[in-house]
């Protein structure tokens, strides 16, 4: 894990400079990143973690001349460390299964009560649990890349993190990769420093497994994003969303007409618009490879893998297309997963319910048109709002279907794999959960 | 990290022989004139601290402090800070050893003590010495080094304080070292807070957003268009829900009844924002309860668009329209999505 940023060919460091100074003569958005990265770095702020990590680094950052690919080879599993890293005294590994309903329990009230707020501490992500064992059961899932921390005196569950296993492809290579989610700490012991040692370790145990590759996703700044999106909203119950401090009602503008502006037709318009069935999976299989190629990176789907990311489950993940009601093919394809929050400290309400697009599919309906259709039947579940990053051709439809931006940005990242350009969001085909 | 040790190990030789040399020649020239006890600076080096990973802002402090180390406890910022070099990242510092809450609240109450010490803030000897014996503890673990020679009395009396804690837990005596420092300055933590606050973030109690994960994201606020809108005090007031301040505008001779651009009025406001006490006393200072805005919707419009039953029960009773079309043609309960009696009879 030692000096891994100097591969064969890195030794004409002096030129890189030049060579960068060209490039962003040329290229202002390259400035414009790079000046990004530089800000939200506080003046010597290091990154000692991962600094040692085989991830790519600043320094790099528009460097042509390094390949693109893997920064580490593999190495030989005899050689990968048996036992794991050491926790600090008080605390020990666990591996948590999730179908035992009461480990499922112990991960859930974890991540309810320590998991991700917003900047302000008003929300935290609530994932339920039958969204938990969703997320963390793919098709050859491996039961430990689910690992827990418990303390040794009294076995409370007190740190958590995960990975499940994906294909993913990058240009024209399909990468076996870790997705590596769910990393959360308990609030009393922030400060003792355990989210390093256990990246690390599951870091370990995906290398048992033979792969050497993984995908996150984080909210701050790491070395080195291979793109950064932005989150989007779209209001579906604004006078709630209002209330409880999602949004805010500007000092001209009046409830009234926020709520009018809102409002959805009662049905979806598409004609064939219908949820997604078992039998739909070959289908939507087709549909969605051939649209998911032309993204830059974008997850390998199987059949398995559709009928198990993308098949409808209540209160996990819904999913609609459009079967055409002449040829009875199927043309388009949307979906979203439910992802609910608590709201801290509000009398009238206590959980927001968004829903978080995943992967939608335009053929024959217009984007728009079958996205419109999406919100009205998350209207009609009850979510309060509708989110979207702008990923994919999102874009095209977020502004006219009254999303508005929101104040999150989501860093997506690869480890040991280096990209040599950073991505626009709209050539990521990729949503973790 | 073979380079680390070296680099460790030369510091405390060349730290031990420069130390030695400065210490037999101060306790030649210098003879003790008062309890003050004077540390050189030369001792500093000599302790090989154990390095914590520390934010710059307080190395350079405690740097700037090196230069008038004239105390006991100032020795302390200036071994922090001869660790800040030898701080390289290396993959060892992450396992096991992580800094823990009690760490955190340690290395900031020495920071404290430090730059108290900087400040001259009196501090009996007796304590100095007592913080000294159990920060040794605390960093370095119990006393191994030889007792120094009975001329160096300084020296001496710091190692006593040091060797007479024995082998107490490093813990135990940051939690001495912490209780004595509260006893000393009662309101010592006060600044900690906008420290941390201000901090780096990998200080305490940051951490809304996660080192890894998804990201929570609200909406960013944005001032609505519209710069040909126009709205009066008694508006904003209405909207606010400030009783007293409407009361005053109406008072002084404003329209009760007074449009803005859009031709809402302050009973428009108040119920769309909901106040039904604003509300009311609007109703009794004689506002119109049936008054239209430029789309033709009235007070109930709002309340039954906006669901505010309690208001749109009270205009009603207040004789509000239950009957009225705005200009698109709904009446109130045409545009309530919730179905209330009382509304949808009226209506019949």
């Amino acid at each position: 894990m030692g000096d891994n940023n100097s591969p064969p060919g890195s030794s004409k460091e002096a030129d890189h400079d030049s060579d960068a100074n060209a490039l962003v003569k040329d290229d202002s958005s390259l400035e414009t990143i790079v000046r990004k990265f530089q800000d939200s770095m506080s003046v010597g702020k290091r990154h000692a973690f991962w600094e040692t990590q085989p991830v790519g680094q600043f320094k790099d950052l528009g460097d042509v001349s390094l390949p693109e690919g893997p920064i580490e080879p593999p190495t030989p599993l005899s050689e990968v460390k048996q036992e794991p890293y050491n926790l600090p005294s008080q605390y020990e590994w666990t591996t948590c299964d999730l179908d035992s309903e009461e480990t499922c329990t112990e991960v859930y009230n974890l991540l309810k009560n320590n998991y991700v707020e917003d900047d302000e501490n008003m929300f935290r992500f609530n994932y339920s649990k039958e969204f938990l064992r969703w997320a963390l059961h793919p098709p050859g899932y491996y039961r430990s890349w689910h690992i827990g921390v418990r303390a040794k005196t009294n076995k409370k569950l007190v740190a958590f993190i995960t990975g499940v296993p994906a294909r993913i492809r990058v240009r024209d290579v399909i990468v076996k990769m870790a997705e590596i989610n769910f990393l959360c700490v308990h609030k009393k012991l922030r400060s003792k420093r355990l989210a390093p040692v256990m990246i690390k370790e599951v870091t370990r145990r995906v290398h048992l497994e033979n792969i050497w590759q993984a995908a996150y996703t984080a909210g701050v700044v790491l070395p080195t994003p291979i793109t950064t999106c932005q989150y989007w909203h779209r209001s579906l119950n604004p006078k709630k969303l209002i209330d409880v401090g999602f949004s805010r009602l500007g000092a001209r503008m009046t409830m009234s007409r926020t709520i009018k502006l809102y409002k959805l037709p009662d049905s979806p318009a598409t004609p064939g618009f219908r949820k997604m069935e078992l039998h739909d999976v070959p289908a939507v299989t087709r549909l969605l490879r051939n649209y998911l190629s032309q993204f830059i990176v974008a997850p390998d789907f199987d059949e398995n893998d559709v009928e198990h990311w993308l098949l409808p489950e209540e209160n996990v993940v819904d999913s609609y297309l459009v079967e055409s009601p002449e040829t009875h093919e199927i043309t388009d394809f949307c979906s979203f997963y439910t992802l609910p929050s608590s709201i801290l400290g509000n009398q009238n309400y206590s959980i927001l319910k968004a829903a978080y697009s995943y992967y939608n599919v335009s053929t024959k309906t217009p984007l728009l048109q079958l996205m419109n259709d999406a919100l009205i039947v998350a209207k009609q579940k009850d979510f309060d709002v509708f989110n979207a990053l702008d990923v994919m051709q999102n874009e095209s439809f977020l502004k006219e279907l009254k999303f508005g931006p929101g104040d999150g940005q989501l860093h997506y990242y690869l480890y040991n794999y280096r990209m040599r350009n950073a991505l626009k969001p709209a050539e990521l085909g990729l949503v973790l959960l | 990290m073979g380079g680390d040790w070296q680099q460790l190990l030369q510091s405390v030789v060349l730290g031990l022989i420069f130390s030695y040399l400065l210490a037999k020649l101060i306790a030649i020239v210098v003879s003790f004139k008062d309890d003050n006890l004077i540390i050189t600076r030369a001792s500093t080096a000599a302790a090989p601290a154990e390095p914590k990973p520390d934010d710059p802002a307080r190395s350079a402090e405690s740097g700037a402090l090196v230069h008038e180390a004239d105390s006991v406890v100032a020795e302390h910022g200036s071994v922090r800070n001869d660790s800040a070099g030898s701080e390289a990242g290396s993959d060892d510092d992450w396992e096991g050893v992580e800094s823990t809450e009690l760490d955190e609240i340690f290395s900031a109450a020495t920071a404290f003590v430090a730059a108290a010490a900087a400040d001259r803030t009196k501090v009996s000897t007796e304590a100095q010495l007592q913080l000294y014996g159990l920060y040794k503890i605390a960093t370095e673990g119990p006393c191994s080094v030889p007792q120094p020679s009975a001329l160096k009395m300084t020296a001496r009396a710091k190692w006593q304080a040091w060797q007479k804690l024995g082998a107490m837990p490093p813990e135990d005596a940051m939690e001495k070292y912490i209780d004595i420092v509260s006893e000393l300055y009662p309101t010592w933590t006060d600044g900690l807070i906008v420290k941390s606050k201000g901090g780096d973030g990998s200080s305490v109690g940051n951490d809304s957003k996660g080192p890894m994960g998804p990201v929570f994201s609200t909406f960013v606020y944005e001032e609505g268009s519209g710069n040909d809108f126009k709205m009066d005090a008694i508006h904003a007031f209405a909207r606010e829900g400030e009783v007293d301040n409407l009361l005053k505008c109406i008072d002084s001779g404003v329209s009760v009844d007074a449009k803005d651009s859009e031709g809402r009025t302050p009973l428009h406001w108040a119920v769309d924002r909901g106040h039904l006490n604003m509300a009311e006393m609007l109703v009794s200072r004689n506002a119109d309860v049936n008054a239209k805005d430029n789309e033709g919707q009235t007070a109930l419009h709002y309340a039954a668009v906006c669901e505010r039953e309690g208001i749109a029960e009270y205009l009603v009773k207040k004789n509000a329209d239950t009957n009225v079309k705005d200009n698109d043609g709904n009446s109130p309960s045409d545009l309530c999505e919730s179905k209330w009696p009382w509304l949808q009879h009226a209506k019949e």
